[in-house]
């Protein structure tokens, strides 16, 4: 988000949303209001490094002021590498991997996603493999092992499984990606 | 007999031996004339260093004795010590600070360093050679105590001591005992309601047998030392007959003239006779002179005019309202007062502090009725404030939906004051937390530097305030803007977003800063203690003498020392008369002989001295045929300004001699 990057608009406090804070922590975030914004996870955070503008502590601040529509107008949550070095190192026990993970509820409830996150998801309902390369089947062969692996992609019983599982998740009411028999495709090339 | 004088040089740990090279300082003392043995020790202060000293005298190899060390200040009465405990008179020591004089501030030339320590310790020397044994003289106690300054420090002060069998003179300025506490809603860090648990402590005072309250007074002057002050006090003219009056309050409503109301922090109005506040101890009237409209043409002190037709005198509303007498225009006016003069052994100063209006601070739109100080706010909170603790706006009496509040105002900003006033974090999180339990959908934000919540269940205190959404942001506010419609915009810069933000309030509260009460220093020079540069009063030692002050018999409490709460003012008072009892309970009290003399032989009775004496302790007495000056041993504080002016030079000051100090500054000067 530009506003914050470079300090170029001003953020409206009046116009925050106070009912973020607690729509979070039902979404997972539930240790939110124990962040003291040491900083401490930003300096182990790789956004940070990466110049992501809204990266945990910022995300953490972000929520607090309810600021919604500046986080889901920037796209840095869904850059979270999962690493949870910032769980590990919090001296609060925030937890801040799972208030940016309640964030993308948050933001997926919305619609607020990037393209690259409807097409894991797709790839995730469609193959139970959020990330499966197309060609993985010629790569897996070369080294001497069965085409598929032994997932979901070897087990359609596994794989009904995992569709019923998202079926019944609030991304079917949402509408977020096709389920269903419709347009099921083979693997999703990332 | 030829002096034997032993030197004895401290290397204070690195504090001396870093900059000055000892060995060096060593071999030079010893050369020195009338020195017997110089010896040295990494910390002579402490018992093995002592020893060296006692060991010495005990072998009678020396019988004056020279310390080069820290400061007398702290040390003196130690080594004092040492030598009467090895048999020699405590007064045949000199010390030579080559610490906080030479090593500290030449840390970085250790030669020049070097070569001070032996001016410095040569002087001493000198001058030991020329010390003279002095015995100490003993002075009865006065087995009583005056406390200046009736808040919860002072109270607590006084209470202790009058518990203790004293008797006190508690002297507060104001018309009523109670202080700044007086005036705070409920409490951190445990929320008490303030009024709950302060009212009964001031009515144990009121009614305290051993306490002499006297309010709406002043302190005028203060003579005499240690044990035996002479304290004059001015009760000021209250024109109520306060035997008389009973605190109904009649009057108050009779009068018709009003006064913005200092206990609400001027948001509303007070009558020109009023009652400070509804729990007031003592709960008496009092005239406000200067805002009196002198109804009926009664001015204080005339006779009543006489209707033409009734023949009834004609009075003044709050006399006609009065059923005690106690109002009584026709009493004598006496704008001075009376003057009251008590002999104590102690005295405590509990003074405390007053909050920074918030004129000063134009950035902030200190015009708006709706930006207004924290202390105004716990008024507003209070149940006994101008809005009967409804949280209300002053512009309209609206309820306000936000509010923010502004850290560090007149605090730890050079332009005003650069201490930090400690207790305003945690105010601020207070008032937050009180009105978020009250009205949970306002919305409160906080815009702090830092927080600072460094006190026994302080964190856990912040923490809640956060749970119940209290928004705390880092960034000082730059600037509040007015709005229509009584609103207020508030621009500050988020630190943790690294953006400005802005902020739309009904309410503003400024955390302003906790600064010295008005007249401190006047009442210091009084007194004899200093301020230090913040402006509150100076203790003798910040770790080991925190409520001495530089005169002894006169010890601090509370917030006349610095900012702090009531659980530090309460304990810093009771230190404070622990330490103002001991005296009382010894009986008597050592007076060291550093005091003039006058060679009544020798003296012309010119008179000079007399006139120059701060402390009054020189008369001129009769002796055979002629006047002689004769100082008053009890009252002499050895200032040496008779000695200095003296024309016939006849006054020894002891302890400084003229042969002592000329035999130092030659030393010095080659
Ligand atoms: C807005 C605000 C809220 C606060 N809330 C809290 C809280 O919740 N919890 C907490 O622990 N602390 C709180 N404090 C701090 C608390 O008010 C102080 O710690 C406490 O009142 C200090 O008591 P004191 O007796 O030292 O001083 P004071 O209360 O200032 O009393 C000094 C007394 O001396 C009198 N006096 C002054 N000069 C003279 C003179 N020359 N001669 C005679 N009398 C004189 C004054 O009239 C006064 O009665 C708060 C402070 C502020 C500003
Ligand atoms: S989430 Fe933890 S580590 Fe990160 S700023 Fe908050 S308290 Fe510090
Ligand atoms: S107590 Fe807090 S608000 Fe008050 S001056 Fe210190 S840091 Fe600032
Ligand atoms: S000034 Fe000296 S000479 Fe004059 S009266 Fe005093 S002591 Fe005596
Ligand atoms: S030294 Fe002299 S001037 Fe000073 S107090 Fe004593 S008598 Fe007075």
């Amino acid at each position: 988000m530009s506003q914050v990057q470079g300090g170029i608009g001003i953020i409206n406090l009046s116009a925050g949303d106070p009912s973020l804070v607690n729509e979070i922590k039902e979404l997972g975030g539930e240790e939110l209001l124990e962040c003291i914004q040491c900083a401490k996870c930003a300096a182990a955070c790789p956004m940070v490094l990466a110049g992501f503008p809204f990266f945990n502590k910022r995300v953490i601040q972000a929520i607090l002021l309810g600021l919604r529509d500046a986080l889901l107008d920037d796209s840095s949550i869904w850059a979270c590498q999962s690493c949870n070095r910032c769980t590990e190192v919090c001296p609060r026990e925030v937890n801040p991997f799972e208030i940016i993970q309640a964030m993308r509820r948050v933001a997926i409830r919305e619609f607020a996603l990037p393209t690259l996150a409807i097409e894991g998801l797709k790839s995730l309902y469609d193959t139970g493999h959020a990330v499966y390369l197309a060609g993985a089947g010629n790569t897996r062969a070369k080294v001497g092992l069965p085409e598929k692996p032994p997932s979901t992609l070897s087990y359609p019983e596994a794989l009904k499984e995992v569709r019923t599982i998202l079926e019944n998740t609030e991304l079917a009411e949402l509408g977020v990606i096709p389920m269903g028999e419709s347009g099921v495709t083979d693997s999703c090339e990332v | 007999m030829v002096p034997k004088i032993g030197v004895y040089i401290c290397h204070c740990g690195e504090n001396i031996a870093g900059a000055v090279n000892i060995e060096e300082v060593r071999a030079y003392a010893e050369k020195l004339p009338g020195v017997v043995v110089a010896r040295n020790y990494l910390f002579m202060c402490s018992d093995p260093g002592q020893e060296l000293i006692r060991q010495d005298i005990k072998d009678g190899l020396v019988d004056r004795v020279v310390v080069a060390a820290c400061t007398p200040r702290t040390h003196e009465p130690i080594f004092r010590k040492a030598l009467e405990s090895a048999g020699l008179n405590k007064y045949l020591l000199e010390m030579a600070n080559i610490r906080d004089q030479d090593s500290w501030p030449h840390w970085h030339d250790k030669e020049g360093a070097t070569a001070k320590a032996k001016r410095l310790i040569a002087s001493a020397v000198a001058k030991a050679a020329y010390l003279e044994p002095l015995e100490d003289r003993y002075v009865e106690v006065t087995p009583a105590s005056l406390v200046i300054g009736g808040g919860v420090a002072g109270m607590f002060a006084a209470l202790d001591l009058a518990n203790m069998g004293y008797k006190v003179y508690l002297v507060e300025k104001n018309p009523s005992i109670g202080g700044n506490m007086a005036k705070l809603d409920k409490t951190f860090p445990t929320n008490d309601c303030s009024a709950c648990i302060l009212t009964p402590i001031m009515v144990q005072v009121g009614t305290h047998p051993n306490i002499e309250l006297l309010t709406y007074s002043e302190v005028e002057s203060v003579e005499g030392t240690f044990g035996n002050f002479k304290v004059k006090v001015r009760k000021k003219q209250t024109y109520i007959d306060w035997d008389k009056c009973t605190g109904c309050g009649d009057c108050v409503n009779a009068c018709p003239a009003k006064v913005p109301n200092e206990f609400n922090e001027g948001m509303d109005y007070r009558k020109a006779i009023y009652i400070e506040f509804p729990q007031a101890v003592p709960k008496r009237a009092v005239v406000d002179i200067a805002h009196c409209l002198n109804c009926a043409k009664r001015t204080i002190g005339t006779k009543p005019r006489v209707h033409s037709k009734t023949g009834e005198p004609i009075l003044a509303p709050c006399e006609k309202a009065c059923k005690t007498g106690a109002c009584d225009r026709s009493r004598e006016y006496n704008p001075e007062g009376e003057i009251l003069e008590i002999n104590v052994g102690t005295i405590i100063v509990a003074t405390g502090y007053r909050v920074m209006d918030k004129a000063p601070f134009k950035e902030y739109s200190p015009q708006s009725p709706n930006v207004i100080t924290a202390m105004q706010l716990e008024r507003i909170l209070s149940a006994t404030g101008p809005t009967g603790g409804q949280l209300k706006r002053p512009s309209d009496g609206e309820k306000p939906q936000t509010i923010a509040f502004i850290s560090c105002v007149g605090s730890r900003d050079k332009r005003f004051h650069t201490y930090c006033s400690k207790v305003c974090c945690m105010y601020m999180l207070k008032e937050a937390r009180l009105i978020k339990e009250k009205y949970p959908h306002l919305n409160i934000y906080i815009f702090f530097i830092d927080v600072r919540t460094g006190g026994k269940d302080f964190e856990e205190y912040y923490n809640y305030c956060r749970d119940l959404g209290v928004k705390v942001l880092r960034g000082r506010v730059g600037a509040v803007d007015e709005l229509p419609g009584d609103r207020l915009r508030v621009r500050a810069y988020d630190v943790d977003l690294g953006a400005p933000v802005e902020l739309e309030a009904d309410l503003v509260v400024l955390a302003t800063a906790i600064e010295p009460a008005p007249g401190l220093e006047e009442l210091g020079r009084k007194l004899g203690i200093t301020c230090g540069n913040e402006g509150f009063f100076k203790e003798l030692h910040t770790k080991l003498y925190p409520v001495e002050t530089s005169v002894k018999g006169i010890y601090i409490a509370g917030c006349a020392q610095g900012p702090k709460d009531i659980p530090e003012s309460v304990s810093q008072a009771r230190a404070a008369s622990s330490a103002a009892a001991v005296p009382l309970t010894a009986g008597k009290v050592v007076v060291e002989p550093l005091i003039s003399e006058v060679n009544q032989r020798k003296c012309t009775g010119c008179g000079t001295c007399v006139q120059l004496c701060p402390y009054s302790a020189i008369n001129l007495v009769e002796d055979k045929d002629r006047r002689r000056a004769k100082i008053d041993e009890a009252l002499c504080a050895g200032c040496g300004a008779c000695a200095a002016a003296c024309p016939s030079g006849v006054i020894t000051l002891h302890g400084f001699t003229n042969a002592q100090i000329h035999a130092q500054i030659k030393a010095l000067a080659c």
